[in-house]
């Protein structure tokens, strides 16, 4: 069936808006997760109440939560309100700008890293088919089919990683119109990191490019789960470990979080940013989080298959539920890089600038070339 | 077209990892460091010059307030300056007792130094172990004085009272399960690669430079001067005690790392044999009602956590307080190494060294 192009454009924003509500409830549950992971590593309890008096709104949240504290499980999910808190705190913080800050990019920077950072959502596929039909009853866009990703198009990883690349610029833009030293350093080494980092990093997706023979996000998912020859286990077996290290350094996550070292560069790029403007380089950087997990959930975890590294090929078709593929076990695999995020930011101490540089350059660059090699070797015999 | 300038930077005094309120003024190239040159005097409350007009027994509560993560041994190094001068001898029991707590303050120095060092290098989570342990010698030093930090532990003379019930109880229970977590901190730190290339060869400093500027304490043994005044000009009762001075030879920032970790193994050592050997008896000396000093002049050093830490006193004829008091402090000395250790290197190294300094800005400014 043909949709008008009023169906087209009611279906895609309902799709978009059904993205961003994915977005908006994942980055704050997040940042709760963040506390309790970190916390947990750490022998602590993190996040279980709000600031705020015994008084009020705040006093009743924090009463329920005191009460919660007697339940086993329940007492874990006490802190679940910061995140609520968090988000007004930021909306309603009061915005201070440098009096010698440059004005119009100080505003720029943060539209320029949180824009790339969301629109990169609209080439990624949660489900590869049709999540569902809407009822007949609903206008417009009643009987139609729901897709599991926003649009297909044709060369959406070079897509992605275009814009994912043009993030960098409002940290950079961002650190330089602070007219402030210690985000002057943070956003020349937020530069250098990525650049040097932007390299391997594509060289380690062009593996799975190469295997399949497709730029489609759909189509790639879908072959690498299911469609390769055994041999391919290797090069998506080391190009997932070069991927998620150089997705960490693009994110700037320790140990790799150089351009906001806490304890050398205060907050690095973002120290003069406050209420929002802050808020959305911090949503950027969690989104950028969601986006590293699901490119390597997709391209090297088997996506929206059971089984990862193209093992998926060896489940028969008599395992059902298991061999079919499923939103659920993308999700379920995109939470899990994301719990690797904060685990790693409990275990690992932070590199240094030049060892940075040099593992960069020096180890990820040949060894993703070497496992372009391999993928290249791999299809050449299929 | 190409101006090559050097951007001042001033790391401190308001900053994540100065540990206070130590201010450095830095000159970088980039990231490199050209020019390092600490600036300290903002904690500067005059503590020698207000012991001068302090009887003896108020001075000792200034010396808490000097190394405050070491008050113990501040206290330690006072009271025995202070019986030095007056020739008091101290009772058996007293000493193994000041020797057991002034041990359990250097494992407490060594972690609250452990914990921030960490963190500056990025690794959090073994602040929050260290702490854990921490916590638990602070619980030890609250049952017997009361004080957590700021403790005023000892008495001109030997002790206030004798220990709690169930003190060697309690400080048994943390020595048994304390080597474990020493043992933690290793697998989470030494083999750690990232750990390693932070501090492997960072923060060089030679041992004829440590000498030269006066530097002790775990930097010079990581120097390979096996300097420790507990075996050198034992005071307390060390001279009873069974235990290794631990050096390394690279004087970098990794071995200063082993050296303090090693010294608390053997910290914990000292302490267990305080316990098993402790003597019977009176806990302090028989003083008279009001302490007055003869003409005399000494100079008493012991090792603290961080180094040499020397109270030199003079006193005049029966003088109520100190006509002269001065102090060597370990933290202050060892600051002079810094531009030493960091100039020509990276910035993130110049935090790196300000940890393995493990300076305290309370002695440092006094």
């Amino acid at each position: 069936m043909q949709m008008t192009l009023t169906q087209t454009l009611v279906m895609a924003l309902i799709q978009i808006v059904a993205v961003l509500a994915f977005i908006f409830v994942v980055v704050p549950m997040l940042t709760f997760a963040e506390r309790k992971v970190i916390g947990y590593v750490q022998v602590r309890l993190g996040a279980t109440r709000i600031a705020g008096g015994r008084k009020g709104l705040t006093g009743a949240v924090n009463k329920i939560m005191w009460w919660m504290g007697h339940f086993p499980v329940i007492s874990f999910f006490r802190g679940l309100p910061t995140f609520m808190a968090d988000g007004i705190k930021l909306v309603t913080k009061e915005d201070i700008m440098p009096a010698k800050a440059d004005k119009f990019v100080f505003w720029l920077a943060p539209i320029l890293c949180m824009v790339p950072a969301f629109a990169v959502f609209a080439a990624i596929t949660f489900y590869p088919g049709v999540l569902g039909v809407f009822p007949t009853w609903v206008p417009i866009v009643g009987g139609l089919p729901v897709d599991g990703y926003i649009t297909d198009i044709n060369v959406g990883l070079l897509y992605i990683l275009g814009l994912a690349s043009v993030g960098v610029y409002g940290i950079v833009l961002g650190a330089w119109a602070s007219n402030s030293k210690y985000p002057l350093l943070g956003g020349l080494r937020s530069a250098a990191q990525v650049i040097s980092y932007e390299v391997p990093l594509t060289l380690s997706l062009l593996a799975p490019v190469i295997l399949t023979g497709s730029l489609n996000f759909k189509t790639m998912s879908v072959e690498l789960a299911t469609g390769m020859s055994p041999w391919a286990i290797l090069p998506l077996f080391i190009g997932f470990f070069a991927y998620i290290t150089c997705g960490f350094a693009e994110t700037n996550r320790v140990p790799f979080d150089l351009a906001e070292a806490e304890s050398e560069l205060v907050s690095g790029f973002h120290t003069e940013y406050t209420g929002m403007k802050f808020g959305w380089f911090f949503l950027s950087e969690y989104t950028n989080m969601i986006v590293v997990s699901a490119l390597a959930s997709a391209f090297f975890l088997g996506g929206h298959y059971f089984l990862p590294f193209g093992f998926q090929q060896f489940v028969p078709a008599s395992w059902g539920w298991f061999a079919q593929p499923h939103l659920i076990f993308f999700l379920l695999k995109v939470f899990f890089l994301l719990f690797v995020f904060l685990w790693v930011r409990a275990t690992l101490p932070r590199y240094r600038y030049d060892q940075l540089m040099s593992v960069g350059w020096k180890y990820f660059i040949p060894l993703t070339l070497v496992n372009l090699f391999i993928a290249g070797l791999v299809r050449f015999m299929a | 077209m190409f101006k090559n300038e050097e951007l001042e930077i001033n790391l401190g005094p308001q900053h994540p990892s100065t540990h206070g309120v130590l201010r450095v003024k830095l000159r970088l190239d980039g990231e490199t460091v050209r020019h390092c040159y600490p600036v300290i005097g903002y904690l500067h409350r005059g503590v020698e010059k207000i012991c001068e007009n302090k009887t003896f027994f108020q001075g000792q509560v200034w010396t808490d307030r000097m190394d405050y993560v070491a008050a113990v041994s501040n206290n330690l190094g006072w009271a025995e300056a202070i019986e030095k001068l007056m020739g008091i001898s101290v009772p058996r029991r007293a000493k193994y007792i000041r020797t057991l707590l002034t041990e359990l303050n250097r494992i407490s120095s060594h972690l609250l130094w452990l914990g921030t060092h960490a963190m500056d290098i990025g690794a959090m989570t073994v602040f929050l172990y260290a702490f854990r342990e921490r916590e638990e010698i602070l619980d030890v030093f609250e049952s017997f004085c009361g004080a957590r930090l700021t403790t005023t532990a000892f008495r001109i003379g030997g002790l206030r009272d004798d220990v709690p019930p169930g003190f060697e109880a309690k400080v048994q229970a943390f020595l048994d399960r304390f080597l474990p977590c020493i043992d933690e901190y290793e697998d989470l730190l030494t083999e750690n690669r990232i750990w390693k290339k932070r501090t492997i060869g960072v923060a060089p400093i030679s041992a004829e430079e440590c000498l030269a500027m006066g530097v002790t304490g775990p930097v010079l043994r990581a120097a390979g001067v096996p300097y420790d005044i507990r075996k050198a000009f034992p005071y307390a009762a060390y001279d009873e005690m069974q235990f290794e001075v631990p050096t390394r030879m690279e004087a970098d920032t990794y071995a200063r790392y082993l050296v303090r970790l090693e010294e608390m193994r053997q910290s914990h050592r000292i302490v267990q044999q305080c316990l098993d050997g402790m003597p019977e008896g009176a806990v302090m000396a028989k003083l008279p009602k009001i302490l007055k000093s003869e003409v005399a002049e000494v100079y008493h050093p012991i090792e603290a956590p961080k180094g040499e830490l020397g109270y030199y006193l003079v006193g005049e004829k029966g003088g109520l307080n100190p006509y002269r008091f001065h102090v060597r402090g370990p933290s202050f000395v060892n600051l002079q190494a810094l531009p030493k250790m960091t100039e020509g290197k990276l910035l993130a190294d110049v935090i790196a060294a300000i940890g393995t300094l493990d300076v305290v800005l309370g002695e440092v400014d006094r």
